[in-house]
């Protein structure tokens, strides 16, 4: 229906302009809304006739404790990715690519890669000590830009008025996403459940989903730096940094295996020359970041301008392609983050 | 400022089209002109709101009886015009800013004033309108700018179609600003706007298409919606050929807008969707409103107004929920100002008392300080976060980080909340929240501390003690001035109030001052001042935090003693860079520069000693509490009280090199205050946001240890100063009222309990102070600060803030002597006395003098006061400026020139005439 409404919209208003702009030449007055009406039916249709099946990316998450060292200070919590099958929708052809991701909790999460039209059923477990009266008996996924109901938004009872949807020692939970069209994008996803009840995400509770538009040219530099697209299997890597209040935190993905490795904080990113490659930035906390790659310019997404800095708050997503040239360092340009040596390196090897 | 995506499709060919079609209607339909009558007003809690009070012009808009927040919601046409005359009836200048439509207008003046602004509206987009100067209290409205061809912001649908909208088919359009920690609501359905107040239930029927207007002034914040996404909105000139969809969106700067449809609940369905700002500390202060997607039926889709300022508070208007305000500032002692304080102080007898009735909100915003903060409960009725009588989800109220913005808490259970900055450890502001059916304001049966006390009984002396030291710490008229003849007079509200006894039960009708009076005393004779009969070497600079001087808007001076003649030889106010609350001194090797912190503010400032002129004034970090050089290098560390480290350079550099951080990545901030430097380089700081003392090899960074401070309470020890011996340091923790005695590898010797002879459970009594750990004294040091070891290590002197300095005996590690000090006692440094042997100068926050202690490096229990200075110069005292009031208030940091400690005394370069033994303290 919503695809009928929306081509009867684009032909009232193109008919509109054209009454206005070229009302004595009656020939064009028919001929374009008519090109435009075919050409708005002939897109929007065969996107309305895709396959919309996409597969079920069932998930067993884990959320564990990183204790202190010697080094004193708090502990930290990380998810581990436990299990991850890939399969239709009818649970049929299961994939097994938990050994894509290190069997350890890490800082980000596992990023978990999908395509527009899939589904995850996520089941989260508690993996440390906690009593029911501790600020920690609560841990929760909560996920950002894809489709979810009520159950599923990873929150306490006392904001979403159902449920404490969390995982705690005595009691997995379960989350259903739907990556809908639309939802293509990177989405970072979080606890909101520990210690506080909006969660206790800037204690390491955070990790990336990336959903995959596997169709779309995505927006690049050419090697003179004109914008042009790139096919999704050109890029080579990806990386994704969260940028914290006091440290970036990433994890690369070799886009040939799919194999992850985390890098943990302000890693030194490596890539071969003249590769494509996918930043994924997410910041997280209470701090603005100045984000700036020194030698590269990149286009601001949803754009056509070319920056080479962005201004990124918490929670903000920014995503972008550059093709690999010479050695960099990324950075945050803020007064403190300067001062903490909060950058890391770009190093390309020929 | 930002355009609007509109008519945009999946596809470049028909976005094009309908995008050429929106800008030539634009151009056909003629200009409307709007002519508006607003007024600025003065709402029943303090706060300030735009009024609409005529209205002429194609819409339908209706004049309103009041004054609301935000302002009225101007919707027009681009290229419309707007005449808008600004009635100002507050007590203070209120103007209309509009960035990039209209700036630097004239202001109407307070008290009726006038002016009239006339623009023209041809940016798109939600504008955000404010006072410049009052926004953060209320001033702020939106105007918003629409496409004359009627379309809005596109949708995303559930199935990935973007959906074009035009005006005439929103159900709904929101206003959600973004100020501090709150947002400030309003709904305009059918040109009828309603005000939502504080962080309101949006309400919304399945479907319905419903656009927000987000806006901000002065902080940074991000917009999140649960389960919705939307179109990030981008200048038509800029459009890619690939919507940007987002779910998150940053607002910064002075003032930012973000416009945005989403048909409500698409593809997620029904529910309490949360709606909250992403900055974590913004979400830690409250700063979330709710989403509610309703299933269509009679009563769906109706929105919830929250906490008003003309509901239920002191005095208020009606039984809704009501608002209390606080503004942070960095006025001395007004540090939490209730919004209203002009009126309520009569009868509070402070500005940082506020009243309100269960389930209304008290409210918090950081207008007045150039300062992070946190917003903490320090104290609270024990049945607030009682699981069942209370809600332990909200109460304590606490941050993990300091921060910019503000906070907004409701508070259901009566009683009496205290609320501190865990930076600024004095700062405090109470609200009692009083059940109307009781007699006398209710400050509850028993309260919680912070450190872990529980179900403390009101009618105790620590209870009572505290809340005197509240009207003392918040109230300049309470606090000591030496120059006059009169005794100490603290002013106490004269109201009663209903209390608990020790079991627990309701006490009412307690008549609150005869009781503060009858315990501890009233018109109190101050002791007379007098000079040390044997003078000191050199000079004593000594931070007068709070001096207020002409030139300049922020508090707080250097009053610079000569220790010769004890006479006052400059005071250094700084009024060209307006220097703001300096706390603490340290100089470089050779005594020529000194360097000065301004903690609420982010400046390190340095000062020609000889002169006191001003060399440089550099940013260094949030809040830097303390300065210190590491002796041989001369490398200058500063801690960084606000954030996470150690700031450091060389010796000569002017501007900060690098941060020593005082956790790993990821750990919560440390926030480290009085550090000290071990005698082989190593920096020590006493974290007070994490309750440890850290130890960093200052070569590597590395962290050596994190030893656990405090140990008389289970949370919050709050240690806060560092003092340094032969082989062991000191750390004095402010709530935990002790201090450790720990190794230079982190092992812990020792701890000294400085209440172990008070009694905070029962009634003030003739036993609350005695002899109860038998080592024949009685001492008691309440609220220990700073805690220095003389240069030779025998003898540790402690200013603690309740008003006593405890003396402790470094070879037994144990309080030996006890002497009196004012209320405010704070800083203390040692300096050389001529001839020989050291002083101890320590300073007073709530008071105008300077305590001098000889101490006893042969037998530490014989230390005695040898002097009390007036920190007030007479106008023949050279000066940059006038101090106009709070003369000689505040002492807090305190250096003595020449340096003598052990390590630095070696480098001094020059002769000051110190003995040989002086010159070599530690052999």
């Amino acid at each position: 229906m919503m695809h009928m409404n929306f081509c009867a919209e684009t032909l009232v208003s193109t008919s509109r302009s054209l009454q206005t702009q070229r009302i004595t030449r009656t020939s064009r007055w028919i001929m374009l809304p008519l090109l435009v009406f075919v050409l708005a039916f002939l897109f929007v249709g065969k996107d309305a006739h895709a396959d919309r099946k996409g597969k079920l990316h069932q998930i067993e998450l884990w959320a564990e404790k990183i204790p202190a060292g010697a080094e004193g200070g708090n502990d930290l919590f990380a998810y581990r990715m436990a299990s991850h099958i890939v399969s239709k929708m009818d649970l049929s052809n299961e994939t097994d690519i938990t050994s894509r991701y290190v069997d350890a909790p890490t800082i980000p999460g596992p990023t978990i890669v999908i395509d527009e039209g899939d589904e995850v059923s996520l089941t989260l477990r508690h993996q440390f000590d906690a009593d029911p009266e501790s600020p920690l008996f609560q841990v929760s996924v909560h996920v950002h830009g894809v489709h979810y109901d009520i159950h599923s938004d990873g929150t306490i009872e006392h904001i979403n008025l159902v449920a404490d949807e969390s995982a705690t020692p005595v009691a997995s939970y379960t989350y259903h996403w739907v990556a809908a069209k639309g939802t293509a994008g990177t989405w970072a996803y979080h606890d909101h459940n520990m210690i506080t009840l909006n969660g206790a995400e800037d204690r390491g509770l955070y990790g990336a989903l990336i959903v995959n538009n596997k169709k779309s040219r995505i927006p690049a530099l050419s090697n003179i730096g004109k914008p042009k697209k790139v096919p999704l299997s050109s890029i080579k890597k990806e990386y994704v940094l969260f940028i914290g209040d006091d440290a970036f935190w990433g994890t690369e993905i070799d886009n040939k295996t799919g194999q992850q490795t985390p890098l943990w904080e302000n890693p030194t990113l490596t890539s071969q020359k003249n590769r494509n490659v996918r930043f994924h930035l997410i910041a997280l906390g209470t701090n603005t970041h100045q984000f700036a790659l020194p030698g590269y310019g990149w286009i601001d997404p949803g754009t056509n301008v070319v920056i080479n800095e962005k201004i990124i708050g918490p929670l903000e997503k920014h995503v972008f392609v550059v093709k690999t040239k010479e050695n960099s360092n990324y950075m945050d340009m803020t007064f403190s983050s300067k001062l903490l040596g909060m950058q890391g390196d770009l190093n390309i090897t020929p | 400022m930002k355009s609007i995506v509109s008519g945009l499709t999946t596809k470049t060919v028909t976005a094009l089209v309908c995008f050429t079609t929106m800008l030539f209607f634009s151009n056909l339909l003629l200009a409307a002109t709007h002519t508006i009558e607003m007024s600025a007003e003065t709402l029943p809690n303090g706060q300030f709101g735009y009024q609409l009070n005529a209205y002429a012009g194609p819409n339908q808009l209706t004049p309103t009886s009041e004054a609301v927040i935000p302002g009225p919601t101007l919707f027009v046409k681009q290229g419309d015009e707007l005449s808008i005359t600004l009635t100002n009836n507050t007590s203070v200048p209120v103007g209309l800013n509009i960035p990039g439509i209209l700036e630097g207008a004239a202001e109407a003046a307070a008290g009726g004033g006038s002016q009239n602004y006339v623009i023209t509206a041809n940016q798109l987009g939600a504008h955000p309108y404010f006072d410049e100067g009052s926004q953060l209290l209320g001033l702020f409205g939106a105007l918003v700018v629409d496409n004359t061809d009627g379309t809005v912001q596109s949708y995303v649908d559930g199935d990935g179609t973007i959906t074009t909208v035009n005006q005439d088919e929103l159900d709904k359009e929101y206003i959600m600003y973004m100020v501090g920690s709150t947002f400030w609501g309003a709904e305009i359905v059918n040109g009828t706007q309603t005000p939502l107040w504080t962080n309101p239930v949006l309400g919304a029927v399945l479907d319905d298409v419903v656009r927000f207007h987000v806006l901000s002034v002065e902080h940074d914040h991000t917009f999140h919606l649960h389960a919705h996404r939307w179109l990030d909105e981008i200048a038509p000139a800029d459009q890619g050929d690939e919507p940007h969809i987002i779910d998150v969106k940053f607002l910064g700067g002075q003032a930012d807008s973000h416009s945005f449809t989403v048909k409500a609940g698409t593809g997620v369905g029904a529910g309490m969707w949360h709606l909250h700002c992403h900055v974590v500390s913004h979400m830690e202060s409250g700063m979330a409103a709710r989403f509610r997607v309703d299933e269509p039926g009679a009563t769906a889709g109706n929105s919830v107004a929250g906490a008003t300022p003309y509901g239920a508070i002191l005095l208020g208007a009606t039984n809704d929920p009501g608002l209390v305000t606080f503004e942070i500032s960095d006025e001395p002692g007004r540090w939490f100002r209730s919004a209203r304080s002009d009126a309520l102080a009569p009868i509070t007898k402070t500005r940082s008392l506020e009243v309100m009735s269960p389930g209304s909100s008290a409210h918090f915003i950081m207008s007045d300080t150039n300062a992070v903060h946190a917003i903490s409960t320090l104290l609270w009725p024990s049945d607030a976060n009682d699981p069942t009588l209370g809600n332990p989800l909200t109460i304590p109220f606490d941050q993990t980080k300091a921060y910019r913005g503000g906070a907004i808490i409701q508070l259901d259970t009566p009683g009496l909340y205290v609320f501190t900055c865990k930076i600024h450890p004095y700062m405090f502001g109470a609200v009692i929240v009083d059940d109307p059916n009781t007699n006398g304001l209710d400050l509850g049966t028993k309260i919680d501390l912070a450190t872990g006390i529980n179900g403390l009984p009101t009618i105790s002396d620590l209870a009572t003690r505290l809340l005197r030291t509240f009207f003392v710490a918040t109230t300049q008229e309470n606090w000591q001035d030496y120059t006059s003849p009169a005794p100490w007079t603290i002013s106490y509200p004269d109201v009663p109030v209903v209390i608990g006894d020790l079991s627990g039960n309701v006490v009412e009708n307690v008549p609150l001052k005869a009781v503060l009076e009858s315990r501890y005393g009233q018109d109190i004779p101050l002791a007379g001042l007098f000079n040390p009969t044997t003078p000191g070497i050199g000079e004593v600079w000594i931070d007068t935090q709070f001096e207020k001087t002409a030139g300049k808007t922020k508090p707080g001076t250097i009053t610079v003693l000569d220790t010769t003649d004890w006479t006052i030889k400059r005071k250094i106010a700084l009024p060209a860079i307006n220097m703001n609350h300096p706390h603490n001194i340290w100089s470089n090797a050779d005594q020529s520069v000194m360097y000065q912190t301004q903690w609420f503010d982010n400046k390190l400032t340095t000062i020609n000693r000889e002169t006191g002129a001003l060399i440089d004034n550099i940013q260094i970090g949030d809040s830097p509490s303390h300065v210190m050089t590491i002796p041989g290098t001369d490398e200058v560390t500063v801690a960084i009280n606000g954030e996470n480290g150690v700031v450091r350079f060389p010796a000569g550099a002017i501007n900060p090199e690098f941060m020593t951080p005082t956790q790993l990545p990821g750990q919560v901030p440390a926030n480290p205050h009085g550090h000290w430097i071990t005698p082989d380089g190593n920096i020590v700081t006493p974290n007070i946001n994490t309750g440890d003392a850290g130890i960093y090899d200052s070569d590597t960074g590395a962290i050596i240890g994190r030893p656990a401070a405090g140990g008389n309470f289970p949370h919050d020890p709050h240690p806060i100063a560092i003092g340094m011996g032969i082989n062991k340091f000191y750390v004095s923790n402010l709530l935990d009222h002790s201090i450790n005695v720990i190794g230079f590898d982190g092992t812990p010797i020792k701890k000294i309990n400085l209440i172990a002879d008070y009694d905070p459970i029962n009634p003030t009594g003739p036993d609350t102070l005695k002899d109860r750990d038998g080592d024949g004294l009685v001492t008691a040091g309440v609220f220990p600060i700073q805690t220095p070891v003389d240069p030779t290590g025998r003898v540790v002197v402690t200013a603690n803030t309740g008003g006593t300095i405890t003396i402790i005996d470094t070879t037994l590690d144990k309080v030996v002597a006890m002497l009196p000090c004012d209320p405010g006692c704070h800083g203390a440094n040692f300096g050389a006395k001529a001839g020989g042997g050291y002083y101890a100068y320590v300073t007073n926050k709530f008071s105008n003098q300077l305590i001098v202690v000889d101490v006893d490096l042969d037998n530490p229990a014989n230390s005695f006061i040898a002097g009390r200075i007036a920190l007030v110069a007479d106008n023949s005292v050279p000066s940059d400026d006038t101090v106009v009031s709070l003369a000689g208030m505040g002492g807090q940091g305190v250096y003595a020139v020449p340096n003598v400690y052990n390590g630095w005394v070696q480098n001094l370069g020059n002769d000051w005439g110190l003995t040989p033994t002086q010159l070599n303290p530690v052999p």
